[in-house]
């Protein structure tokens, strides 16, 4: 088989990424203009347009960039693209860090943040601990420890659920991931937080590049690997973490949008990370104009509408990898 | 260029090597050869300073190992691990383009030049026909020849490989052994390579160290290293090392007991 570039054997054409970058941007600029006028009747009013689906859709978008962003740098450093903020439980230990803060009376909101992300930090380093031997962290184990802490923080959220917010609808709306009544002030530290490590990853794409290949042979390309993966575990928690406190538990779209992404532009984390911030954030955003359309005039948490779809395609991703001889 | 002195090294109270001394000059083809178990996989690990040594010295350039940041390091040392993972479908060109990662600032692009590098390092391994090919999809030999790519986009002095004729069939074996053996002579790169294969250490490299139980038992040409009494008291096997019909290089021979 002879192609145009004169080069022989099955082969696959690369994708071109810088294109499919830029179609990916005009889809998310579509995709939250149409968001912003999709309704159950008819056109909204200015009122209703600029101060409810507007934060709504910017919500999103960063909520969106900062989860699948995690899930993309979290699969790199991990060589794991089952990796995931939600699946690895970090994304519980953060909720349970947002409660805390509640509890303690913490209604700073930096306070709030920071324990998010320092319950956030501490879970993802415990179950990367557990999982660890031999210096690999193999991916059944991890997945498994995941969940298991998951379990736990799921428990622990529980128990003050059921003490402190008996009464309280929002909170279990929030524990299943919404992105309904953001606090602006509180969505724009998240924000701030979601970009600034968003950019710090993308700077530090060719290291991820080389931690994906192997830790020892990342070294040997010339990368100092404990202090690359500090700074990009720090970073991707802190992205987590920054969407867990505005917007609570929304799981699957840090795990299926990189996996998408990089059917689009490949695995370069140059391209990927960027892709899979405004993938996340078209999906996000898309799915939650679902969950607030399709059953009018109710509104299913956003966060369940992403694990209804998501679980299935985690199960697939698991399936196909066991096909492959990978396990 | 490599300089060894009095090198130590342990797991815990368990003493993996114990004062090696060695001396790799530039441009040398160096093997090292053992039983299993014998150290010369750690031995790598701590010339490529994955490992520190518990005592002694390893000096590069005559600058002491341990001043060199991971970035120097990678600008004069290529090593091929043995961890190697193929999770993402990275295509070769940009597995051998990470070769050029020491050689670049943060954000920097790959010049004309780097892709010259890299595309002269494609050509080198015979691999420039898989340029656009998911690694992973490659055969074992295609891969080891895309890693010795990435390696020599590296442009380094010293290239180190830790069995890359395992899970080979012999003529990829010969392939990768000619390619590395060109390397030395044309490039005058030093090499370096742990191998299990007596008989293709023998047809190959300049230099042999042979290690047994963490020791440095002897150093020297094939000829004097893989004798019939040193491989029989290293190894403890009831071999007998003749003069290879190919000349110039000795060989093992062995076969059922009795």
């Amino acid at each position: 088989m002879e192609n145009k570039n004169g080069v022989s054997g099955p082969f696959t054409v690369p994708p071109s990424s810088r294109d499919n970058l830029i179609l990916l941007t005009m889809t998310t600029v579509v995709v939250a203009g149409l968001a912003l006028f999709l309704g159950p009747i008819g056109l909204p009013d200015r009122y209703i347009l600029l101060n409810v689906r507007l934060p709504r859709v910017l919500l999103g978008f960063l909520v969106g960039c900062g989860l699948a962003g995690a899930g993309t740098v979290f699969q790199g450093v991990l060589r794991n693209p089952l990796a995931d903020p939600f699946i690895l439980g970090t994304s519980s230990a953060a909720t349970v860090g947002v409660m805390t803060a509640n509890l303690l009376g913490w209604h700073n909101y930096y306070a709030l943040y920071f324990m998010a992300l320092g319950f956030a930090l501490s879970s993802i380093a415990f179950v990367y601990r557990i999982a660890q031997t031999n210096g690999k962290a193999p991916i059944q184990t991890m997945v498994l420890g995941g969940v298991i802490v998951s379990l736990f923080f799921n428990a622990v959220v529980f128990v003050f659920f059921s003490i402190f917010y008996r009464d309280s609808f929002s909170i279990l709306f929030y524990l299943l991931g919404t992105l309904t009544g953001g606090d602006p002030k509180l969505m724009s530290i998240s924000g701030v937080f979601i970009l600034l490590s968003l950019a710090v990853c993308w700077a530090m794409a060719r290291e991820l590049n080389g931690l994906t290949q192997g830790e020892e042979t990342a070294f040997h390309l010339g990368i100092e690997v404990e202090t690359a993966k500090k700074i990009l575990f720090v970073a991707a928690s802190a992205m987590a973490a920054a969407s867990v406190a505005v917007a609570g538990m929304i799981g699957f779209v840090g795990l299926v949008v990189p996996h998408m992404m990089r059917l689009v532009v490949g695995p370069d984390h140059r391209w990927l990370i960027p892709a899979s911030a405004l993938g996340g954030a078209s999906v996000l955003i898309l799915t939650d104009s679902a969950a607030r359309t399709i059953v009018p005039p109710f509104e299913i948490p956003v966060g369940a509408l992403t694990a209804l779809l998501g679980a299935p395609y985690f199960l697939y991703l698991l399936k196909q990898r066991q096909n492959a001889g990978e396990f | 260029m490599l300089r060894l002195e009095q090198v130590s090294f342990s797991y815990r109270e368990y003493a993996v090597l114990q004062d090696i001394t060695l001396e790799i000059p530039r441009q040398s083809f160096l093997a090292l050869i053992g039983p299993n178990g014998s150290g010369k996989t750690t031995l790598l690990r701590l010339i490529s300073k994955v490992l520190q040594p518990r005592s002694g010295k390893i000096w590069l350039e005559a600058q002491p190992l341990s001043k060199f940041s991971a970035r120097e390091l990678a600008k004069r040392m290529a090593v091929i691990a043995s961890d190697q993972h193929f999770e993402f479908p990275f295509s070769v060109i940009d597995v051998v383009a990470m070769g050029r990662f020491p050689h670049l600032n943060r954000l920097q692009r790959l010049s004309s030049k780097d892709w010259e590098v890299v595309d002269q390092a494609l050509k080198v391994t015979c691999v420039d026909h898989l340029r656009h090919r998911p690694i992973s999809q490659l055969s074992s030999g295609e891969k080891q020849r895309v890693l010795i790519a990435r390696a020599i986009a590296q442009q380094p002095s010293v290239l180190m490989l830790d069995e890359p004729n395992s899970h080979l069939d012999i003529n990829h074996q010969i392939a990768i052994f000619n390619l590395l053996r060109s390397l030395n002579r044309q490039h005058q790169m030093t090499i370096i390579v742990v191998l299990h294969d007596l008989t293709s250490a023998a047809a190959f490299s300049q230099t042999i160290a042979l290690l047994h139980e963490g020791k440095l038992i002897k150093t020297g040409s094939p000829e004097e290293v893989i004798t019939t009494e040193l491989i029989r008291q290293t190894y403890g096997a009831e071999v007998e090392v003749f003069p290879s019909p190919l000349g110039g290089f000795p060989q093992v021979a062995y076969g059922p007991d009795g």
